[in-house]
């Protein structure tokens, strides 16, 4: 039924997106700072990149880049977005808002923050039908109960008269898969989209997504700070720390051999659920860097274990560890 | 035996009529619920949100009053308690909440918010200040940061000023409702070590409250699983997570995502949401959800079955197999 939508997936081996060297600073009350320093990463066609981080890190200041939806208190300063061989940060802002929604879609933590209180639900998802792909009301109406079915909402018809109050908050998130994905887009980025949800809600969620991520072929940016979450549904990981990208892996390698201390620390930290529970839980020390406040050198080295006088002072680069392995740790680079 | 409930439950009214004078209805937040904590033991409340866990919390210290139900406290039966006498068994009962930053008054400083229980219980200026360095190292804080204000601190700090004010009255009894819920995932470690450090030093009792199977595998003792107001499963640790009866404990631990890639964890037996405490549906509240649902499960309501060695599970499939 939405055979427009299951293209073929390409042989080329070029990125979809492809972010490099990007630097996002805000000018805020408490004075400046730099949300996003100097970060680099690539998104292939129909595959999961993960993006973990704290709060602060810059993870969903990075999406908002990508949509060019900052506010006007940020700055890009450095830096370039490529998607699908165009440079987002050139585009004229008539032609980014062809590619939101219609190229890219986001979905976000807070379904309701995001959804009308006072439209019905059919009216939010043929509104981007209607805007984005110009048809006509009757289409549009067939594509919205389409697009609910195939979110796997019962009884779509009822929900299209529905207001977003009556729904719960995993039918919300749905509905808003929907309107994410009824235009076809080639990336989804994804912040949080299970956090606000309950366990078994969440679980069903991100089985839905990883299901309709194979079945339309669409590469999806899956923001999280939770690393079961990236275990589960990412291809390849970055892990970001204030504001820094520390590492990139693919998700296997990440959890077997991760390279940055932090990356460590967060993986030792999460208490098991099948294997031998430890006494005391190997937990990071000390607390998040404040970016008004950030340390010198590499900003984990207050809270490293194997941190060493060299830390204080360099900032190291990403280096490259195993195939597609990176991490910025001078223990790596030394 | 520290705290005992007994078939407590807490109906909430839901006006309706134009002037929003009559009851319409009822949210049975918490509908019935019956659970023993022994001294120096962690009894973790589970379940997704809506079940009852924090209203369960409440209730246990009398912070609202139920519906029906009695909780023994020791050997004083506290919902018969006048304000005088409870006032001293609320001493030893204290909470730790999720968000503690947002509880406190922005200008008192940390030595002032850690007092303020010790204050109004009618301790001495002197008294306090003593308490307050005592606490400070106790819950990982340095002695300077008395004279500082709330804001100036990170989440995980604001976390341990909330503990240490909670210990400062040396209670036995302590409710932990979502204490590292809203914390950075680096931080959770700290404060859990934190609370399992100071319950091991000061023999105290925990009602840990949370949504974290994880979190509460590491933690507790014994867990008791809720679902829209009732216990459906109740077992020590080991037990609940190696053989779980109930079909809802079964599914939230399939949803519990994995702690390495690749391996692939069975598909969740779980379907739909949670159904509303505002209309729980008959016989077994969880039949609108559960993949193994009976015609017996519609009609009637089963009770908690003993399965031995204190696992009881609130299920007719265990009740044939049994």
């Amino acid at each position: 039924m939405v055979q427009f939508l299951l293209r073929q997936p390409k042989m080329a081996d070029s990125p979809l997106l492809s972010v490099h060297d990007l630097t996002v600073a805000f000018d805020t009350r408490r004075g400046p700072f730099e949300a996003v320093r100097g970060v680099s990463f690539d998104v292939q066609p129909g595959k999961t990149l993960g993006v973990v981080g704290e709060s602060g890190s810059g993870k969903s200041v990075t999406a908002m880049t990508l949509m060019r939806l900052l506010p006007d208190s940020a700055e890009v300063t450095a830096g370039t977005v490529h998607f699908a061989g165009r440079d987002l940060g050139r585009l004229s802002e008539r032609d980014m808002q062809a590619v939101r929604g219609r190229e890219i879609a986001m979905v976000f933590q807070d379904p309701m923050a995001s959804l009308n209180p006072i439209f019905t639900i059919g009216h939010q998802v043929m509104e981007s039908l209607r805007l984005q792909l110009g048809l006509s009301r009757a289409a549009a109406k067939t594509r919205a109960e389409e697009f609910l079915a195939l979110v796997r909402i019962p009884s779509p018809r009822d929900i299209l008269r529905a207001y977003p109050h009556e729904l719960s908050g995993g039918m919300r998130q749905r509905v808003m898969i929907a309107i994410a994905l009824s235009c076809g887009p080639k990336l989804l980025i994804a912040d949080e989209p299970t956090t606000a949800l309950d366990v078994t809600t969440q679980a069903q969620i991100l089985e839905l997504l990883r299901d309709l991520q194979g079945s339309l072929h669409m590469a999806v940016l899956l923001i999280t700070h939770d690393l079961g979450v990236i275990a589960e549904f990412a291809d390849d990981v970055m892990v970001m720390y204030a504001g820094r990208a520390v590492e990139r892996s693919p998700v296997a390698a990440l959890f077997e051999k991760p390279g940055h201390p932090y990356t460590e620390g967060l993986l030792r930290s999460m208490p098991p659920l099948d294997d031998e529970d430890p006494e005391v839980l190997p937990a990071i020390e000390g607390n998040v860097a404040s970016p008004f406040d950030l340390p010198s050198g590499c900003s984990f080295h207050p809270r490293c274990p194997y941190a060493w006088d060299a830390c204080r002072l360099q900032s190291p680069p990403l280096a490259r560890l195993a195939d597609n392995h990176d991490a910025a740790c001078l223990r790596v680079t030394c | 035996m520290l705290i005992r409930a007994d078939n407590l439950a807490k109906h909430y009214p839901i006006m309706g009529g134009f002037f929003g004078n009559k009851v319409a209805g009822q949210v049975r937040a918490v509908d019935g619920v019956s659970f023993v904590i022994e001294r120096g033991e962690t009894l973790a409340l589970v379940g997704e949100s809506g079940c009852g866990k924090s209203t369960t919390g409440r209730l246990l210290t009398r912070l609202i009053e139920p519906t029906v139900g009695t909780v023994r406290f020791e050997n004083t039966e506290i919902s018969e308690l006048g304000a005088e006498e409870l006032r001293a068994v609320r001493r030893r009962m204290q909470l730790v909440f999720q968000d503690a930053g947002s509880s406190f008054n922005p200008r008192m400083t940390v030595a002032a918010l850690i007092a303020e229980p010790m204050h109004l219980a009618g301790a001495s200026a002197v008294d306090c200040r003593a308490r307050v360095q005592e606490l400070l190292p106790l819950v990982g804080l340095a002695a300077e940061h008395a004279e500082r204000y709330p804001h100036e601190f990170s989440g995980g700090q604001r976390q341990r000023i909330g503990i240490a004010r909670a210990l400062a009255l040396r209670p036995d009894f302590v409710v932990c409702d979502e204490p590292v819920s809203a914390l950075d995932v680096s931080v959770q470690a700290q404060v859990i070590n934190l609370l399992t450090g100071l319950q091991r030093e000061f023999e105290l009792t925990y009602l840990f409250i949370s949504h974290d199977l994880r979190v509460v595998r590491h933690v507790a003792d014994r867990v008791a699983v809720m679902y829209l107001g009732r216990i459906v499963e109740i077992a020590d640790k080991a037990t609940l997570y190696r053989s779980p009866q109930h079909p809802y404990t079964r599914a939230l631990l399939s949803a519990v995502p994995a702690h390495r890639p690749g391996k692939a964890r069975a598909r969740t037996e779980v379907v739909g949401e949670v159904a509303s405490a505002r209309a729980v549906p008959s016989g077994c509240r969880y039949h609108t959800r559960c993949p193994y649902v009976m015609p017996v499960c519609q009609t009637d309501d089963p009770e908690l079955i003993d399965l031995g060695g204190g696992h009881r599970s609130a299920c007719h499939l265990v009740r044939t197999s049994h």
